[in-house]
């Protein structure tokens, strides 16, 4: 046992001896121990160097509010974590915990001289110190900020652990195990409620568990709480600790950090590391405590330098003792009881100064007894000791004025500048903060939310009042929903009530102009450098803090922000509430990227959606593009192949012979209903009222602005059913567009949707033998020019298997597009594979796809169009029913813009140089002028072609179609190519070649 | 996560000491829309349409549910399919509405056990425990629209689109195995 760990004391003293490492040298500590914990057993109380200054910091608080004990944890490669609070996390067999802000060592660093030029380094020193000269900027300052900004090391390996998100719903969620979270919990369970108890640290309990002097229902503290637990338990409660409430959002929804590892020497095969839940609570009750206040003063950040609660829990509830000889600072009385304890626990309390003039009589009584020498109305000037405190100076306090300082010996000062509700999740909720006179601070007042607060989280002080509010709480929660339930009213003797006072900057004899008073101990914000702040113009605290980085570190101005306000008050000669409270932001402690990435990492970060016939281009060496979020075959490089030589054999083998081409992901949707045909009309820019059943037509999807959307060829299968397509990337928008009108518009319309995208698999046969190699193999229809002519559709059976058979073309050549239901689509594929054998049957991917139109001048919607683009722009007015009394965009098509000379329009280009264009190339009439030129368009497809014997390309080109045969020039960062404005359509234009 | 399932033997996919996730035997599967007077649709399938969206009816293992105000999907035997679409086709003419062949469109994947909910609280929102059992509901699993039938309190039927069942499929794996990790560490 150390000399620092109070035999009898603390909740882990039966634990296993743990051994880890702090900076390189090996400790000892108890299972359950936290770093610090473990640390202050160790004598240890310097763990890292402030940020700014790089002064030496120690251990401050005793929980996640902790400013100050940031260290870096490991187990090893890629477990790296940095800005890891020593107060949270617990030890285990190998840990290993580095110190941050440090070069070359925590006791000696380079960096202090910061400490030493800190005139330098006052509020808003960035904005003031990097201006000139402006050449400086790239070269020195910015390397430097960079160099100096952030805190800890950011880890530089793939994180090999795995996180989890879950779902939760229940009646009352509780935020906090404390008193009164245990109490609205119990009264929640009574009523019959599903309750969820969270709690942030590894044990439930809270307060109780830093106090077992108390005595509740007139049993002890910790037996009482163990009971209570148990019966909560029994109750179905489901407990939850090492879990934070990390974000308080609409309608209860609240975000829950768990910790399953982090505390395990050993990680369990397939545990993720920590899980996020989203809770949806019909009514929460916020039990989160109060946070202690620091007091400002001179040299307050000193190692050693401890708040006194935090000194409490380490001495009860981890049987640590902060020091052998402390000296107690504070303005409240709870500070008195932490004196108290570490006497009894074998300290030798140096003294207790209290800045009030008057105690109450049973804690100076209590002083007496124990032989503390007790100082009021006293303030401190400054403290000493380079790596850890070695002595305070106080000095009383008379009608205003300093009088003389008194130097006192110790090794640790706990402080107590009061507490201050924890209000951030209730200000996550958009709540409305009351300032309390009497407690010189912030209390929750209105919330939109179904929400209570409870305990000390809205200024109650003692375990009795805690447990009252949290029954009283709880049965708010219960009446809300519908139930009663009458819960006793719990007993507690040996409470520790209180009060206290506030305080700013406390007084000095000293010049406080040179004091290093810190508010911020994180961000080394000092009281001097918030009271410059104002003196140079901020009069919002919003404006204070982003001048001042006061409340901008990890911890969110847990412990800064209450006294950074009133400071600035004080020095603004206003009240605190005038000059407000900065909003606290979710989350509410540092959470990992990890944690709200959840399982969408790696192969499952998105959606990867796969045809029925995905697994054969797999299978056969296909490269995959995402279109979408489908991913689809790109080309099928044969062994030594590049993409440029595949895509010309596919496309080569496809004009002479038979390709095969997966086009099942293009999107499709059933029109039924007697009026589908008025609906198609309605929709689309061609008539389809004369359309047969058993024929197909091109149709084209407007906006309201009247530029195209979507395009996509339409079987009428039946009188009263279309079959059609849309673009592969449009299937969700056209439906959802369509339905949108349908709903709205239209209702009256006897029309229904279908979307039937996944429900057929589609492959597309193209090629001069396409109709020779399918022939055999279908039944119902005879492929030949008169019984199927191009654009006709009908229901047969190919392969015996029941299909929906297209004769379309998308490449110029004899096309079919053969839809069987998708669990089929894998099997006909396999047929049509087999029997093309001995035509040469070529698979191609989608760049043969894009090519192969491309020479035909097809269009692919949000290739070469944009968003801007109108039939007319696009080739496509014979698209376009000119005897349609109204269709979606037939007004918009119609407006001044939309009519203009000089649109941009599509055309084909042909390079003179025979080179290869850029696609999204900008194109310009005279390449002479001066820069900036005027951009004319720009390229939106370019391909070599094998069958132009040259590459080709499709352009958007003001006044395109008025300027064939001229020249227009492509600048490119190395030379300008010129280019001839052609027609799109590069291959066969007499469509000679789509005959059978 | 390469192949679709679909192509694949119904049975077990997946499994944790108290939860199973298989693959359904394929299954006929047909979207109604109508409006209107219901009453002809019954007499074609033999009982009435479900009222209430979420509500389910079911009669000689053609079930129905309600999914929107003209909404419905039958899930019936593959061999029912052929003749409800002729036996539809014949009322159509005096009530009109769509019916269209969806069974090659989704797969479904039951899920099984204690903790059946459990296992769905990683990717569903909703409060899939306070769902009646013999309900359904359209709804979303970790961003991919399902249509979630219940069962029994420990047993659910997920209805998902061929394209996006792979990715169900691995989130539940994933889930099956951190439920068993947690059973170890009980």
């Amino acid at each position: 046992m150390s000399q620092f760990r109070v035999a009898g004391r603390g909740r882990i003293n039966s634990g296993r001896r743990v051994r880890f490492t702090f900076d390189g040298k090996e400790y000892s500590g108890l299972e359950g121990d936290t770093i610090a914990s473990a640390l202050l057993a160790n004598g240890v109380h310097l763990v890292g160097r402030s940020f700014k200054y790089h002064r030496p910091r120690g251990i401050l608080s005793a929980g996640s509010e902790e400013p100050n004990a940031i260290v870096g944890t490991s187990r090893g490669a890629g477990r790296y974590e940095p800005n890891t609070r020593a107060t949270v996390q617990e030890i285990w067999k190998g840990l290993t915990v580095t110190s941050q802000n440090k070069y070359p060592s925590l006791k000696f660093d380079i960096g202090a001289v910061n400490d030493a030029a800190y005139m330098l380094f006052s509020a808003g020193f960035y904005y003031k110190t990097f201006m000139w000269p402006k050449a400086f900027w790239h070269k020195v300052y910015e390397p430097f900020i960079r160099a100096a900004a952030g805190m800890g090391v950011s880890p530089s390996e793939p994180d090999p652990d795995t996180y989890a998100s879950r779902y939760l719903h229940c009646d009352l969620l509780v935020v906090g195990s404390g008193p009164a979270g245990l109490a609205a919990a119990r009264v929640g369970a009574e009523a019959g409620l599903r309750v969820v108890l969270v709690d942030e640290n590894a044990e439930a309990g809270g307060t109780l568990l830093s106090e077992p002097q108390a005595q509740i229902n007139g049993q002890q503290a910790w037996d009482w709480l163990a009971a209570e637990l148990a019966g909560l338990k029994a109750k179905g409660v489901r407990i939850m600790t090492r879990t934070t409430a990390i974000g308080y959002y609409h309608q209860n929804m609240v975000g829950l950090c768990e910790k399953l590892t982090d505390h395990l020497d050993v990680l369990p095969k397939d545990m993720p590391r920590e899980r996020l839940w989203r809770v949806r609570a019909k009514r929460v009750v916020l039990a989160q405590g109060a946070l202690e206040k620091p007091l400002v003063f001179h040299g307050n950040d000193r190692p050693g330098v401890m708040l006194a609660g935090a000194a409490q829990t380490y001495l009860n509830r981890y049987g640590v003792k902060a020091g052998h000889r402390p000296v107690v600072l504070t303005s409240h009385d709870s500070a008195w009881y932490a004196a108290f304890d570490l006497e009894d626990a074998g300290a030798k309390v140096a003294a207790i100064a209290d800045t009030r003039p008057a105690v109450r009589g049973d804690l100076i009584a209590e002083a007496g007894k124990r032989g503390i020498p007790v100082l009021l109305s006293h303030t401190a000037t400054t403290t000493s000791g380079r790596l850890r405190i070695s002595s305070i100076t106080l000095a009383v306090v008379k009608d205003g004025k300093t009088g003389p300082e008194t130097r006192y010996a110790c090794d640790c000062l706990l402080m107590s500048g009061g507490w201050t509700p924890s209000l951030h999740l209730f200000s996550h909720t958009q709540g409305k903060l009351a300032w309390d006179e009497n407690q010189n601070t912030f209390l929750p007042g209105f919330t939109q939310e179904n929400c209570g607060i409870a305990g000390a989280g809205r200024g109650l002080w003692g375990i009795e009042a805690a447990l009252a509010d949290g029954l009283e709480r709880g049965r708010e929660a219960a009446a809300a929903l519908g139930r009663s339930v009458d819960a006793a009213p719990v007993r507690v003797e040996n409470d520790r009530t209180g009060t206290g006072v506030s305080h700013t900057e406390l007084p000095t004899r000293r010049d406080a102009g040179k004091n290093k008073s810190f508010v911020d101990f994180q961000n080394d914000v000092t009281a001097k450098d918030l009271r410059l702040a104002v003196k140079e113009g901020m009069r919002s605290i919003e404006h204070v803090k982003r001048y001042t980085t006061n409340g901008m570190a990890t911890d969110q101005g847990k412990l800064s922000n209450i006294n950074g306000l009133n400071i600035a008050a004080e020095a603004l000669g206003k009240e605190a509430p005038k000059v407000g409270l900065t909003t606290f932001r979710p989350p509410y402690t540092p959470t990992t990227f990890g944690t709200f990435c959840g399982y969408h990492r790696g192969s499952h970060f998105e959606v990867t959606r796969k045809t029925n016939i995905d697994s054969w281009a797999e299978e056969n060496g296909a490269v995959f593009e995402p279109v979408g979020q489908w991913r689809r075959a790109w080309y099928f490089p044969k062994a030594g192949e590049d993409m440029d030589a595949a895509v010309l054999r596919e496309c080569r083998a496809t004009r002479a012979g038979v390709g095969i081409f997966d086009a099942s992901t293009l999107g499709k949707i059933e029109v039924v209903g007697p009026d589908a045909a008025e609906f198609m009309n309605r929709m689309y820019t061609n008539p389809w009222t004369k359309l047969m059943p058993g024929r197909c037509r091109y149709g084209l999807l407007l906006g309201e602005d009247g530029h195209i959307r979507d395009d996509g060829v339409i079987g009428r299968m039946a009188q009263d059913r279309f079959h059609v397509t849309t673009t592969t990337g449009g299937a969700a928008r056209v439906l959802n567009m369509m339905e949108d009108y349908l709903q709205t518009e239209w209702p009256d319309l006897q029309v229904w949707l279908t979307s039937t995208t996944e429900q057929w698999s589609t492959i597309a046969l193209n090629g001069p033998d396409a109709a020779k190699l399918l022939a055999p193999l279908v039944e119902g229809v005879t492929l030949t020019e008169e019984a199927f002519p191009h654009m006709s559709c009908v229901e047969c059976t190919v392969a015996g298997m029941p299909a929906r058979l297209f004769r379309v073309s998308f490449t110029g050549e004899i096309g079919f597009e053969v839809n069987v239901p998708a669990y089929l689509g894998r099997a006909l594929w396999d047929v049509l594979w087999e029997v093309g054998q001995p035509l040469g049957i070529t698979a191609y991917g989608t760049e043969t796809m894009h090519v192969l139109r491309a020479e035909k001048g097809y269009i692919i919607v949000g290739q070469d169009t944009d968003g801007t683009v109108t039939p007319g722009d696009a080739g496509l007015s014979w698209a376009v029913g000119t005897k349609k009394r109204d269709f979606v965009g037939m007004r918009g098509m119609a407006r001044p813009d939309l009519v203009a000379p000089g649109r941009k329009q599509l055309v084909g280009l042909l390079t003179e140089d025979r080179s290869r264009l850029e696609e999204g190339a900008q194109i310009v009439f005279d390449p002479n002028q001066p820069i900036p030129m005027t951009m004319a368009g720009h390229v939106t497809s370019s391909y070599h072609s094998d069958a132009v014997g040259r590459p080709i390309a499709l352009a958007l080109v003001a006044g395109g179609h008025e300027r064939m045969g001229e020249t227009v020039y492509i600048p490119m960062p190395d030379r300008t190519i010129a280019a001839q404005i052609t027609s799109t359509v590069f291959v066969d234009p007499e469509n000679a070649r789509l005959k059978i | 996560m390469t192949t679709t399932l679909s192509s694949r033997h119904p049975g077990v996919l997946a499994t944790s000491p108290a939860v199973e996730v298989s693959l359904a035997e394929p299954r006929g599967r047909l979207s109604l829309r109508a409006r209107g007077d219901l009453t002809p649709f019954a007499r074609v399938l033999g009982f009435a349409l479900p009222e209430r969206i979420g509500q389910r009816a079911e009669e000689h293992d053609i079930r129905a549910i309600r999914l929107g105000p003209d909404e419905w999907t039958l899930n019936t035997p593959m061999a029912a399919v052929q003749r409800l679409l002729e036996a539809f086709a014949a009322i159509y003419p005096d009530h009109p509405h769509s019916l269209v062949d969806i069974s090659g469109r989704e797969v479904s994947l039951v899920i099984e056990g204690a903790q059946a909910s459990d296992l769905l609280s990683i990717g569903c929102a909703r409060d899939v425990e306070a769902i009646p059992a013999g309900e359904g509901r359209r709804t979303m699993f970790d961003g991919t629209t399902v249509v979630l039938w219940k069962d029994a309190a420990d047993s659910y039927r997920l209805d998902i689109w061929n394209s996006f069942a792979p990715h169900v499929l691995d989130l539940l794996k994933t889930g099956c195995a951190e439920l068993a990790a947690e059973a170890r560490q009980a």
